[in-house]
């Protein structure tokens, strides 16, 4: 085969993985309503590899057309089939015996079909009706229960954000339409970075694109919805945390030329997402359900992933969203073991977090990473400017571990020195890793005072949790946890809102019946 | 008089010591409906409790109709079921005819058959105010009030007995009331969300005290005073998951010779949602309200009646059943006790071991003997560095003795503390606020092949690696639990142990004929990922597998001092008997066997017979029960795989029917129910009535075991009938709420109690038939009528139908059945 093939080659198979998805979705019978599943998302998988492969041994320029492979596609790609042939064999198992098994597959094949297609779009068109299509199999996958009256409220709310995100999305299309003349993501970004700077329009029309995303990617005040649709089925949960929430930003990484030139739009961003990221994550470590833990989790995540796109540091964004996504997958098939890491928890209790223990914490932490550090800094790899900001957040993070272990002791202390090592890194590892092999970095503009807000906000974050934490009875802890436990109502007057403007159509619940559920009567 | 005004000062203890106390007829009605609901215990230790335990006093068709009114319960199956037996002729007419001579109404067999083509009448229950402000706000179209109110009682609840999930939690000072009390009046939640703003002000006069909210509100709402208990158990009964989770607080306890009031400030609780709506709602509110207070008679009267005759159809599908089992047993009433076999083994009374024991004993010169799964010695454990003992016995006792990890160096209790504490350190690192996203970026990655391995690699997995956690497998490996102390942490004394061995040894009836080998068989589950494992494990071991009771008992019955001591006692017990512990897998049927470095070399040769058997005795029982698991055309290897694959997949929400199918009790010597095929439907306990002199044992069995038992039953029983309210419905949907408290199904709503529909159902039918225990006893008339005098909770279980009670009279083959108080020849 001649090498300057390839690159075609290549893309010709990767195109078969949403073709293969969607065409299994006829295949989808009652009997076994797996089975087609199973084998399309083993292909799936299967042909991504050859796709990756056959493009790694030439990464040739990207021929003309719909599709593109590059490293972020294919990074995606590999993503989305692995996570996807989870999901298939985790489900098969799992809801066995439940009806409604041939809609379910069907709309996880064409929920995957989109998500596929999705990353491997080279035209923005295309990208969005391919998001289009994720909502929709997406809407059909978390109404499993059609009669969990829960389900259908959320469901009803999800479905008004993602419409008015698909109406910032066109309006945004237009624009960019307008100004470049072409919706091709090359052509776009060709013209981002050739332009010194952008137009009103496509200032307008990254500010809609953004808007939108913060809607798809549950940023406060639109986040309710994924808290709670935990009325459907837990592999549903994992994919859509795991494989759909990220999306927006995926979109944001792929558009980073253009982005970087965003000015206004990044600065939304970088507010919503750090806002998102605090809230988020102070607000999760106040509820007592598993699920709504991970979905809180999940905001601040993504509110952190939209922080780095805002910054400008692509490639973080990009690693975030993929260790989130395997870690979130993980832990949300894995949520019925808590139990058992409680029974395991409970041998020994925890010991309090106190003051003392925070300070001599940032001492020992300080003292063990400064050489770590140093060395990193000096190496001739890497000099990039963000890397004093997180290396700071990440030392803070090592502090409640290290805090624990100094309270309990100097044997504990030792073992979680070295699981900070470890950490460390790892962290580092993989931004290498990232920096290197993911993307050229593609900073553009960002304003130095955006690294600064964020900083200050994270620091503030270590302040506020180092008080809940170490004095949970003070008057801090006790003003602020009831509201925390609440989501800062953002959420209460949210749906209020979407109440006023369009009422969800529900079945009048019969005077007897609670919480509607799942009721197997006997025939 | 006197005594009853030094009970409400004993309970008012935990009250705010401001307010105004409830009057005393008040309180006892308050008092009366929190002792109505039953305990629930939490997920790590998931013993089956009867959801109308404090109800018994009645009998259940009543109850049932009292629950119906109250809360929209239903307690039988819907009349398409019955319908689906009489179809399938497991229901035939004599079973009806049985059933209506038995209870004396005046019936046709035809008339009653036509019941089952006619649907069941709806139920309704009595209006709350929450229902009155629902009706009156019509709001179809949005989320109803009583949904509303009780998702934010049940989030506060999480939040107040959250134990480990959360990092902030509300303030406990106080107690629940005065937490609660805080929260709501900081919450704009619901005047936000409910649109309703004159609810400020009326959470702004919330009375301090629990106590004080139930004086005020009793004398606001203008509830009748003969019906205030009747109401406050509606409350309860509305958010029953917490108010269980309370009982249970209150449950463990009393046990411990302590109280606890959580529950009254729950009922509070409830109450203040009704009495800020009654506040917020305005005059028509409470113009409705009073129509709707004087209504609750009807929806009495209504319920009582709706399906009265329904319990005879009820009692015919048991009738179907027990009379069944009573035939196959009275084939048994002419064999004699067997001679003694090479080797015993005694296992837990589970309805899983019946199908074990049968498969084993037909591999020849093997007896096998059923006891209660802790073999009766109330014991706590406290694993090797543990910092807290769990309870290793069954939810009616308190532990006695304690059970500590032995045979390992002193050092490793210290190494696996430090290593446990770094496993929370790791864990603060995994999910503080700021540190989780530095977290997902150096460690998420690495999820992927922790995603892969459970999904392909999954042979690498094991089912309980919390027990083992902070341990090698070595390490794990020399443990040897043994009992070392009384709880209290005072030693024990010589006699002591000798009392504790001849319990053991009279409990099961053995007390001669000693094998050269006796297996103490413990019994455990093996899944992964499952909220509810400890369901499967060993109920009368407090939830756990029974390993460490089945260990630490075979290592007393082998000492050499217990043995002198013991021969005094009248139990002389041959040298050359040997006692060995072991653990059935009831989720692959295998049994291992622990601590055999300690049998003699006399024994080798019984010894690798035994593990022979075994291993036999499991491939027969795996066959046996690979048809109910959808594995039947696999071939024997396959079976066995395919087992030990579920009980290591992560996404298997059947992994085994548990104790689904459980209907009878047969507690008689083995000879009566070897030949039988039970269909692993039924607990046997071994029981010889000629050695019990002074039906000391027999009062223990019908004391513990056989309430146990029912307890199983009825949890199976409620949580199929109405599995909303008593089953902890979809496992698909499961959240688990506070660490190990319970689950939600789906984002929240009350907490959940009883079985999942996955534990019952199989997707197309019931797998589980929801009928009351049959049990069958041998021991003489006089002395069952002697127990269920002196112990009047058990003859309630009785005499108020919650069971049924037959005698199996092998002098007069013949088996009796206690009906009304009376016995009477059971009908052929």
């Amino acid at each position: 085969m001649v090498p300057h093939d390839l690159p075609s080659v290549a893309l010709v198979v990767a195109r078969l993985v949403p073709a293969i998805l969607v065409t299994a979705v006829l295949f989808v019978s009652k009997r076994s309503p797996f089975a087609a599943t199973s084998a399309a998302t083993s292909a799936a998988l299967g042909l991504s590899v050859v796709a990756v492969v056959l493009h790694a041994l030439a990464p040739g320029p990207t021929p003309r057309g719909l599709v593109q492979l590059d490293v972020v596609s294919s990074a995606m790609l590999l993503l989305v089939g692995a996570l996807s042939i989870v999901v298939v064999r985790y489900s098969r198992t799992y809801l066995a015996g439940e009806q409604g098994l041939v809609r379910y597959a069907r709309s996880l094949l064409l929920t995957l079909a989109c998500v596929t297609l999705l990353v491997l779009s080279k035209n923005l068109a295309l990208l969005v009706v391919a998001w289009l299509g994720v909502g929709v199999g997406m809407h059909q996958l978390l109404t499993f229960y059609p009669r969990r009256r829960q389900a259908v409220i959320v469901a009803h709310k999800k479905f008004l954000l993602a419409r008015i995100a698909d109406l910032c999305f066109f309006a945004s299309l237009v624009l960019v339409d307008f100004e470049v003349g072409s919706l091709d993501i090359d052509t776009v970004n060709a013209f981002a970075r050739a332009s010194s700077g952008l137009s009103p329009p496509l200032h307008l029309a990254t500010v809609l694109l953004v808007f939108g995303i913060l809607l798809k990617t549950a940023q406060l005040p639109f986040h309710g919805w994924i808290l709670q649709v935990m009325e459907a089925p837990t592999p549903v949960s994992a994919l859509l945390h795991a494989g759909v929430v990220n999306i927006g930003g995926f979109v944001m990484i792929r558009l980073a030329p253009l982005m970087s030139r965003a000015t206004f739009a990044q600065g939304l961003l970088v507010a919503v997402g750090l806002v998102t990221a605090i809230v988020g994550s102070l607000v999760m470590t106040t509820r007592a359900s598993i699920k709504v833990v991970l979905a809180w989790s999940t905001i601040a995540q993504m509110g952190f992933m939209l922080v780095q796109c805002g910054l400008g540091v692509w490639h973080l964004a990009l690693l975030h969203l993929l260790a989130h996504s395997f870690y979130k997958a993980h832990s949300f098939l894995s949520a019925g073991a808590v139990v058992d890491t409680w029974r395991a928890g409970s041998l020994v209790r925890p010991r309090r977090l106190a003051l003392r223990f925070v300070g001599a914490a940032v001492l020992v932490v300080g003292l063990v990473a400064a050489p770590f550090y140093a060395a990193f800094v000096l190496s001739p790899l890497h000099a990039s400017p963000s890397l004093g900001p997180l290396a700071l957040a990440l030392l803070l993070s090592f502090v409640p571990m290290i805090g624990r272990a100094l309270a309990a002791g100097r044997r504990a202390l030792a073992l979680a020195a070295m699981s900070m090592v470890g950490a460390a890194v790892s962290y580092f590892g993989w931004h290498v890793v990232s920096e290197e092999v993911l993307l050229p970095v593609d900073a553009g503009a960002v304003a130095p005072v955006a690294w600064w807000v964020v900083v200050a906000g994270l620091v503030g974050l270590f302040a506020a949790q180092t008080i809940l934490h170490a004095n949970p009875a003070g008057r801090f802890a006790r003003a602020l946890q009831p509201h925390l436990h609440s989501g800062l109502y953002i959420d209460d007057w949210f749906t209020r809102l979407t109440f006023r403007l369009w009422p969800p159509r529900l079945e009048r619940p019969a005077s007897t019946s609670r919480r509607s559920s799942v009721t197997l009567e006997a025939r | 008089m006197a005594n009853a005004d030094r009970r409400s000062f004993d309970d008012v203890e935990v009250a705010a010591p401001s307010g105004a106390r409830p009057s005393s007829a008040l309180e006892e009605a308050a008092e009366r409906a929190c002792a109505s609901i039953a305990p629930t215990w939490p997920l790590d230790r998931f013993i089956a409790v009867n959801p109308f335990w404090s109800r018994t006093d009645k009998p259940l068709p009543r109850v049932a109709g009292e629950l119906a009114a109250l809360s929209g319960a239903r307690l039988l199956m819907p009349r398409s079921w019955f319908a689906a037996e009489w179809r399938a002729e497991r229901l035939r007419p004599e079973h009806l005819r049985a059933a209506i001579t038995a209870s004396g109404a005046e019936m046709k067999v035809k008339h009653l058959s036509g019941l089952l083509r006619i649907e069941e009448p709806r139920q309704s229950r009595r209006p709350l105010a929450v229902d009155v402000m629902d009706a009156r706000c019509r709001r179809e179209l949005e989320v109803s009030w009583r949904d509303y109110i009780m998702e934010r009682v049940s989030r506060f609840c999480a939040s107040y007995f959250d134990d480990g999930q959360a990092h902030v939690r509300p303030v406990r000072e106080g107690g629940l009331y005065a937490s609660w009390r805080s929260q709501v009046e900081g919450d704009r939640g619901p005047a936000l969300f409910m649109a309703l703003p004159e609810i400020r002000s009326a959470v702004a006069s919330l009375p301090k005290s629990a106590d004080e909210m139930l004086t005020v509100a009793a004398a606001d709402l203008g509830v009748p005073p003969a019906e205030r208990e009747a109401y406050f158990q509606a409350l309860l009964l509305d958010i029953n998951g917490w108010a269980s989770w309370c009982a249970y607080l209150r449950w463990n306890a009393r046990l411990a010779g302590r109280d606890d009031h959580h529950i009254r400030e729950l009922l509070s609780i409830r109450l203040a949602w009704e009495w800020i709506l009654f506040r917020a709602g305005g005059e028509e509110l409470r113009t409705d309200w009073g129509h709707a207070v004087a209504s609750w008679p009807t929806f009495d009267r209504v319920a009582q009646s709706a399906r009265a005759e329904d319990w005879l159809l009820q009692n015919a599908v048991e009738i179907a059943w027990s009379s069944e089992v009573r035939r196959m047993l009275a084939e048994g009433f002419a064999a004699s006790r067997p001679s003694t076999p090479s080797v015993q083994a005694a296992f837990c009374l589970d309805v899983r071991s019946e199908i074990y024991r049968r498969a084993l004993e037909a591999q020849g010169d093997v007896g096998t003997i059923g006891c209660a799964g802790f073999f009766g010695v109330a014991i706590e454990y406290t694993a090797l560095a543990s910092e807290r003992a769990r309870p290793q016995l069954p939810g009616l006792m308190a532990p006695k003795y304690r059970v500590t990890d032995t045979g390992v160096p002193d050092s490793l209790e210290a190494t696996r503390a430090s290593r446990l504490h770094a496993g929370h350190a790791w864990k603060a690192f995994k999910s503080t606020s700021l540190s989780s996203f530095a977290f997902v970026d150096a460690m998420g990655l690495f999820f992927a092949g922790t995603l892969f391995g459970e999904t392909f690699g999954r042979a690498a997995r094991h089912a309980d690696e919390h027990e083992a956690a902070g341990l090698t497998p070595a390490e794990d490996a020399a443990r040897k639990p043994r009992i070392t102390s009384r709880a209290d942490g005072a030693p024990l004394s010589r006699e002591e142990r000798c009392a504790l061995a001849e319990g053991v040894l009279r409990g099961m009836s053995l007390t001669r004929g000693f094998a050269r080998l006796l297996l103490l068989v413990g019994h455990g589950a093996a899944t992964r990922n499952n909220p509810h494992a400890s369901g499967l494990e060993c109920g009368a071991c407090g939830g756990h597998s029974g390993k460490v009771n089945a260990r630490a008992v075979a290592a007393l019955l082998n000492d050499a001092d217990v043995r002198t001591d013991l021969a005094a006692r009248g139990i002389a017990i041959p040298e050359a008997t040997h006692v060995l512990a072991g653990l059935h897998n009831t989720t692959t049927d295998d049994v291992s066997l622990f601590d055999e470095d300690a049998v003699p070399a006399t024994h080798q040769r019984e010894l690798a017979d035994l593990r022979a058997k075994l291993e036999r005795a499991s491939g027969a029982a795996r066959r046996e029960r690979a048809p109910r698991l959808g594995l039947g055309d696999l071939s024997d290897p396959d079976v066995h795989a395919a087992m030990i694959e579920r009980s290591k997949n992560w996404a298997e929400v059947r992994p085994e029917w548990g104790l689904a199918g459980n209907a009878s009790f047969v507690i008689a010597p083995r000879e009566r129910s070897r030949h039988v095929d039970l269909a692993g439907r039924s607990f046997l306990h071994d029981y010889r009535f000629q050695e019990d002199a002074d039906f000391a044992v027999l009062e223990q069995i019908m004391t513990g075991p056989m309430v146990v038992a029912h307890w199983i039953n009825f949890q199976y029983y409620a949580s199929t009938v109405d599995n909303t309210r008593y089953g902890c419905g979809n496992k698909v949907l499961h959240n688990v709420v506070g660490g190990h408290l319970g689950v939600y199904e789906g984002n929240g709503g009350d907490i959940r109690i009883g079985l999942s529909i996955q534990s019952l159902h199989d997707g197309e039918r019931w797998v589980h038939a929801p009928l009351r225990l049959s049990v069958f006893l041998e021991a003489p008339r006089a002395a069952i009528d002697g127990v269920l005098d002196k112990h009047p909770k058990v003859r309630e279980l009785v005499d108020h139908e919650w069971l049924h009670l037959f005698q199996l009279d092998a002098r007069d083959q013949t088996v009796f059945v206690r009906r009304g108080g009376v016995w009477q020849p059971a009908p052929r």
